[in-house]
């Protein structure tokens, strides 16, 4: 506070000093001058507006995100933190203010319109000129990023280079395209984003600090990374062709798994048809034999008799199941029918046709 | 009077001041011309400085880093695509005596910048292939991801540049930097900002773009139909091998079995030989049905008695 009081109160005796030595205090008073008083009123006026203007030029307030660089006659002599500060009046002492804690933000290839409300919307404008660029397989990509800085040193942002702002706008451009120029198209769209983000930051920290100006690079956020509009329905294609690849060989997994345990199961009744069949059949077999056997020992005991008599059961058994019986006489030309089961009435005709 | 004088004077000092003490500001530097020569050395501080008043007058140039921006230009490659080439570049005042008697200011400075670094970019990139400008020293191609896209392309070789673009870009540095002494600047960097195809060719290359994914997405397909089909005769193959293993099988068991019956009639009907065939033969005529025509000779033994009942030898006909 001492300070540019003094000033300000030496300021002031150095203008009233101005009036007294031109003329005695003597004759300044109420003799000559009491009809110039309006005048005196007039300067009186014009110092207080001198003072006012010292006084208020005479301080300032840094806020929290900026910090202030102090010039004197276009020299920097100090730069200030955030609060209230003095510094020389009328114009001596001047003050640039710098948001140095403010994180700030450019934007490639798109354009932030209103963040205001909850959700931020982006203007609708294509910015292809920033946006297109070529891979290393000369392929065409579109690719919008964001960079993130801060003004870390405000002197050497101010005058170690004009417009660093605008530098930083060229570089990231630059690098970016370096930086997906060297890499195949596919890899941009896909694995490569955080690789380049990275190694794009870094590079434009570099360039910002060969050119020393403040500048701290804070982060790069790849933000859209498509192919050109004209390219992408064939893009598009490309992943359908992928899932239809799946979904053929599915299909064809799921025939074969709908198929094979059902063959199976149609072996394993086979098989099992095949057992049953040997079973029988060996059943079979033994019943016969068994059966065989029994009858082979009756007829060993009287052997003509049952001959005849398994002879004579058998015809009279198949006699009347068979269409057509037919007698042959020997010598004789034409056979005789004995039997015919399909006449209405059976008849025994071999008598009358004898 | 003297009130008169005195105010002349001081308003002469002023006038004195004014022009004899002068301000040279932090991001300036200065140089004092006496009758259109320069005098003195250059003055690199900034804050007041002190002049002779009315013969000297101040030239101020700037001390900081400016930048240079190119304007777009379409240029042929070694390769004959013409591309949209934006430099930009960052120079500053280093001799300012050279710099005030060679281009007098940033605007001459800028016209003759504009004239050296576009005709040194246009002389660098026409006798350089694309690849070359595109890709940059540490280029490497994952060939991985190459062969999950199998992207055989004719027009693009994928070595490693011999230049790439940061040698370019210092080349053009060089290149354009021959000339700047003699301007009195210093160019700090060259940059290649943008680079494009002219609209025509990007039309091409697009084109170009779509059959490459086409012939992918293509390529997709067919692998997906000739998996499926690799899958489909597999199973094909299992349900051939099953079917036919449970075939042989079966037939095994049939065939163990029938020997089995076979060896247990052998050993049963083998006791009896010839009783087995007329049994057997018996029981074979009661399969005969009504679509059988049975024909017998009169002289059966099953007629024997339908012509008289005197005993006869069994056995004779």
């Amino acid at each position: 506070m001492s300070r540019p009081n003094e000033h300000l109160a030496a300021l002031f005796k150095v203008v009233r000093g101005g009036n007294g030595s031109d003329s005695p205090p003597r004759r300044s008073g109420p003799g000559g001058v009491r009809p110039d008083l309006p005048l005196g009123l007039i300067g009186l006026g014009i110092v207080a507006l001198i003072l006012l203007w010292g006084a208020l030029s005479s301080f300032y307030t840094v806020q929290p995100e900026e910090r202030a660089v102090v010039k004197r006659f276009g020299a920097v002599i100090a730069t200030a933190d955030p609060g209230l500060h003095f510094k020389l009046p009328f114009g001596v002492d001047k003050v640039q203010l710098v948001k140095t804690e403010r994180v700030l933000k450019q934007e490639f290839g798109f354009r932030t319109q209103n963040v205001e409300g909850d959700r931020t919307e982006y203007s609708q404008e294509d910015h292809p000129d920033e946006s297109l660029m070529l891979s290393g397989d000369l392929n065409i990509i579109d690719v919008e990023w964001v960079v993130q800085y801060r003004i870390a040193d405000p002197m050497k942002f101010l005058y170690h280079q004009r417009n660093p702002e605008g530098t930083l706008r060229d570089i990231s451009e630059s690098v970016m395209r370096r930086a997906v120029g060297n890499r195949l198209g596919s890899d941009v769209l896909t694995t490569a984003r955080v690789e380049i983000s990275n190694s794009v930051r870094d590079e434009i920290q570099e360039a910002m600090e060969k050119y020393d100006n403040g500048i701290r690079v804070v982060t790069v956020e790849l933000q859209d990374v498509v192919p050109p509009a004209a390219v992408q329905p064939a893009f598009n294609e490309v992943n359908e062709s992928r899932q239809e690849r799946e979904r053929m060989i599915n299909e064809a997994t799921k025939q074969a798994n709908q198929e094979i345990p059902r063959a199976k199961g149609e072996a394993n009744r086979l098989i099992a048809e095949a057992e049953g069949y040997a079973i029988e059949r060996v059943n079979q077999a033994r019943g016969e034999t068994v059966r065989f056997s029994s009858i082979l020992a009756e007829y060993r005991a009287s052997p003509e008799v049952t001959r005849t008599r398994m002879y004579l059961e058998t015809l009279n058994q198949v006699l009347p199941k068979v269409g057509a019986v037919y007698v042959i006489q020997n010598g004789q030309t034409g056979p005789i029918p004995l039997l015919n089961m399909h006449q209405a009435t059976p008849t025994v005709v071999a008598e009358e046709a004898r | 009077m003297r009130t008169t004088i005195l105010l002349v004077v001081s308003a002469l000092i002023l006038l004195l001041l004014r022009n004899s003490l002068f301000v040279v500001d932090q991001a300036e530097q200065a140089i004092l011309v006496q009758f259109g020569e320069p005098v003195g050395s250059v003055i690199t501080d900034p804050g007041l400085h002190w002049k002779k008043p009315f013969i000297q007058d101040v030239r101020r140039f700037d001390k900081r880093v400016l930048p240079w921006d190119g304007d777009v230009s379409q240029v042929p490659t070694l390769g004959r695509e013409f591309v949209l080439v934006d430099t930009t570049a960052r120079w500053r005042i280093s001799n300012p005596l050279q710099f005030l008697r060679s281009v007098r200011d940033e605007q001459g400075a800028r016209t003759r910048l504009d004239d050296i670094i576009d005709s040194v970019v246009r002389d660098i990139i026409s006798g350089t292939s694309l690849e070359e400008i595109v890709r940059s020293k540490d280029w490497k191609v994952d060939l991985k991801s190459l062969e999950e896209e199998l992207i055989t392309r004719q027009d693009v070789a994928l070595e490693k540049p011999k230049k790439g673009r940061e040698l370019l870009e210092q080349e053009m540095r060089e290149a354009a930097s021959k000339l700047m002494p003699e301007l009195g600047i210093e160019l700090v960097d060259v940059r290649i900002r943008r680079i494009n195809y002219i609209d025509s060719v990007r039309a091409q290359v697009e084109t170009r773009m779509i059959s490459e994914r086409q012939s992918i997405a293509e390529r997709f397909r067919a692998e997906g139909q000739g998996r499926s089909s690799e899958l489909l005769g597999e199973m094909s193959r299992e349900l051939r091998t099953i079917t036919s293993e449970a075939e042989r099988k079966a037939a095994e068991i049939r065939g163990k079995a029938d020997a089995e019956a076979t060896k247990i009639y052998g050993e049963a009907f083998g006791a009896d030989a010839e009783f087995y065939a007329f049994f057997r033969t018996l029981e074979s005529y009661s399969t005969m049905g009504a679509n059988t025509t049975l024909m017998l000779g009169a002289d059966a033994e099953f007629f024997r008695y339908l012509e008289s009942t005197r005993r006869r030898p069994a056995g004779g006909r």
